[in-house]
């Protein structure tokens, strides 16, 4: 730890500590009041009727800072009252002039800024517990902090706004939040945010420059190659570069939005299983929907988005209409002009479509899209791209099918993965399994768990987590729904069900009852958390183990434990 | 040829120059060794100290190091003369006498520190 940090202080020169800066600019104040004072004592003991040093110090020290008691020890001559005159106005003079230019740096912007950065690493040098580095702290990192906030995992928030940062302070945080203004483009303010602290666990990119999380992927990956770094990204060349570096994982809403969409054309239930599981603890168990049928499709706006969608859209072997501002050279076919104008959207015959996608980067263009293609054909499936998080009433009101915002895409991504990495697996291998699959795991979590998705977690059947198991685990057939029974009544299962069970590198995605678990695998359950709490009983506590697993009711103090056995 | 630098050294120099003026003769003799020279040391050691400040470098934080302990010594010195004169019933016999030129002794130490840093600093910097 203090090879790194001997290694981190090489690397940039160290900040000179405040009270330094105070003195370089206090250098003339100063200078400037002990001449004056130097000049007024010594004259006072010049002139007769000469005063020692002493008094004269003493007379002048209670002059200079306008105390005043009066001419000590005897009264003046003319002559030191007229030196006296002078000295006072160059005394006084010399203090306000000092204490002015202490008041002045007080209020100094840069002043409080280097303090400001001062305390900030000092805060972040003092962290004894893992962190996540978080560059970018707009919609995306809001939702994200918030929900990593609930975890109770901390974070250092670096964003260019000074508003976001300040906002850190007002919003309520279970933990202190470290934040930052500055640049996540310079390595330096990186440092300075953590990145070589041996505590910080990962770094996030989340700004919405490309160019910015890049280098902040490349940096994190070139001084803490050791650290996972998620990075935002909406282009795929920026994506190509990042992964140039290490391996980060990279989040591309629009992909991603690409992804659940042909999800949700391909298998609805594998969509709405996804969609539930990644909506984090309480999530109601979203609406089926209704499919979109086949036909053809109407996309406004032929942006990053649009291009995504309708490449999606035509791997499905979907006919797509394309309406645009600007004519796109590698795509012949589109209808130029403004959607919302309704002769360019009949051209589009929307009354003919099944589908209609409102994907420009303005919400109240996408919200008018969405109104004027409904007016044309009532019975068409509708996506739209929401830019901003405040207008989600205005497209929850309009019953928009699918609508994609980009920075809750990426929020809930990335916090699959930051908060149980076996729940990201399960997400990643879900869609191969199939709809039905999907359809018979749902039916099973409804029944078991209800409507309203209950908490994730992992457990490790080990000696440390699970001592009381360890016999049972050790036989042939130990069943995995011998171990979900409930320990007040083991004719029923306790409210929850595996999704993933884990073995080395193999994972099992929804096993059923009679799948065997042997010592050392892992176990992802999603559930009510009184579930989880009568599981871990069974897993540490012999006596409910013994009536879970065999029916068998032992004692579970240690004196009859004792005496059961002699009999 | 740099104004700060004329300046600086002046400074540095001077007070270590009037130190040693104050402390040569006699060490309990109050007639060899004058107040105003003392005052004088006390002053141009303080400005010495105060040009200083915010010099970022290894060899300027020892600098302002051998400053500090000069003022220290020096006031120390300033105290006890004024104890002597304004307080002790004996007032400035060769006993205190004695203590108010072995603290400025020390400060002188101190301040000849000061000069052959000066000294080092510019050897060190000459070809520039």
């Amino acid at each position: 730890m203090t090879a790194r940090r001997r290694h981190f202080s090489a690397r940039y020169a160290e900040r000179s500590p405040t009270i330094f800066l105070i003195l370089r600019r206090m250098r003339a104040p100063l200078i400037l009041l002990i001449t004056n004072f130097a000049i007024s004592v010594l004259g006072l003991t010049l002139i007769p009727p000469r005063l020692s040093f002493f008094d004269a110090f003493y007379f002048m020290s209670y002059t200079a800072t306008t105390i005043g008691y009066g001419e000590l020890p005897q009264p003046f001559t003319g002559a030191q009252r007229l030196w006296v005159m002078a000295t006072i106005y160059l005394t006084v003079v010399g203090w306000a002039y000092t204490i002015g230019s202490l008041l002045a740096l007080l209020q100094d912007r840069t002043f409080r800024q280097a303090l400001a950065l001062r305390r900030f690493s000092r805060t972040v040098n003092r962290l004894r517990e893992p962190f996540l580095l978080l560059v970018g702290f707009g919609q995306t990192g809001q939702i994200l902090g918030r929900a990593l906030d609930s975890l109770g995992r901390r974070m250092v928030v670096l964003d260019l706004s000074a508003d976001r940062v300040d906002a850190l302070d007002i919003d309520s945080y279970h933990a202190d939040v470290p934040g930052l203004v500055g640049d996540g483009a310079d390595p330096r303010t990186l440092d300075l945010a953590g990145l070589e602290h041996p505590q910080c666990e990962g770094v996030l990119a989340l700004t919405d420059n490309d160019e910015v999380n890049l280098v902040v992927a490349m940096t994190a990956a070139l001084i803490r190659p050791d650290v996972p770094v998620v990075a935002r990204t909406v282009s795929p060349a920026t994506e190509h570069r990042m992964r140039a570096f290490g391996s980060p994982t990279v989040v591309n809403p629009f992909d991603r939005f690409g992804d659940h969409v042909r999800l949700a054309l391909h298998a609805p239930a594998s969509y709405q299983l996804m969609s539930w599981l990644a909506g984090g603890p309480g999530a109601e168990l979203p609406d089926p929907g209704r499919p979109p049928g086949a036909g053809r499709w109407v996309v406004c706006g032929y942006g990053r988005f649009g291009r995504k969608f309708v490449e999606d859209l035509r791997a499905d072997g979907l006919e797509v209409t394309i309406i645009d501002v600007t004519e796109q050279e590698d795509e012949p076919g589109v209808i130029v002009g403004d959607a919302s104008d309704p002769a360019v959207l009949a051209k589009a015959r929307p009354a003919e479509a099944v589908g209609f996608v409102a994907g420009t980067d303005n919400d109240t263009t996408n919200l008018s899209l969405i109104a004027a293609a409904r007016r044309l054909n009532p019975g068409l499936f509708i996506a739209a791209r929401q830019n901003h998080r405040s207008n989600a009433p205005l497209f929850a009101a309009l019953n928009v099918d699918w609508v994609l915002v980009a920075a809750e895409v990426v929020a809930r991504e990335i916090y699959a993965q930051l908060s149980t990495p076996l729940l990201w697996r399960f997400l990643q291998e879900m869609p191969a399994c199939g709809n039905d699959w999907a359809t018979d795991l749902l039916d099973r979590l409804e029944a078991h768990c209800g409507s309203r998705l209950g908490s994730v977690w992992k457990m490790t059947l080990d000696d440390r987590e699970a001592p009381a198991l360890g016999p049972w685990l050790r036989r042939d057939h130990a069943r995995l729904g011998d171990l979900v029974r409930s320990p007040q009544d083991r004719d029923r299962q306790v409210a929850a069900v595996p999704l993933l069970l884990l073995r080395g590198d193999e994972a099992t995605l929804g096993p059923a009852d009679d799948v065997t678990v042997e010592p050392g695998d892992q176990l992802l359950f999603v559930g009510h958390p009184m579930a989880r709490r009568a599981l871990i009983d069974t897993m540490i506590n012999r006596a409910t183990s013994e009536y879970v697993l065999n029916d068998r009711t032992v004692p579970a103090g240690w004196l009859w434990q004792r005496l059961s056995r002699r009999t | 040829m740099s104004l700060e630098k004329v300046v600086f050294g002046f400074f540095v120099l001077l007070a270590a120059t009037l130190n040693f003026g104050f402390f040569l003769g006699d060490i309990s003799d109050p007639a060899l060794h004058n107040v105003y020279e003392l005052f004088a040391a006390v002053v141009v050691s303080l400005i010495a100290t105060v040009l200083k400040f915010g010099d970022r470098t290894q060899i300027g934080a020892v600098h302002l190091a051998t400053s500090l302990v000069a003022d220290l010594q020096l006031i120390a010195a300033a105290l006890m003369w004024a104890y002597a004169t304004q307080i002790s019933s004996a007032g400035l016999d060769a006993e205190a006498m004695a203590g108010v030129v072995s603290l400025s002794g020390g400060a002188l130490l101190a301040n000849l520190v000061s000069v052959a840093l000066l000294v080092i600093e510019t050897t060190t910097f000459h070809r520039r």
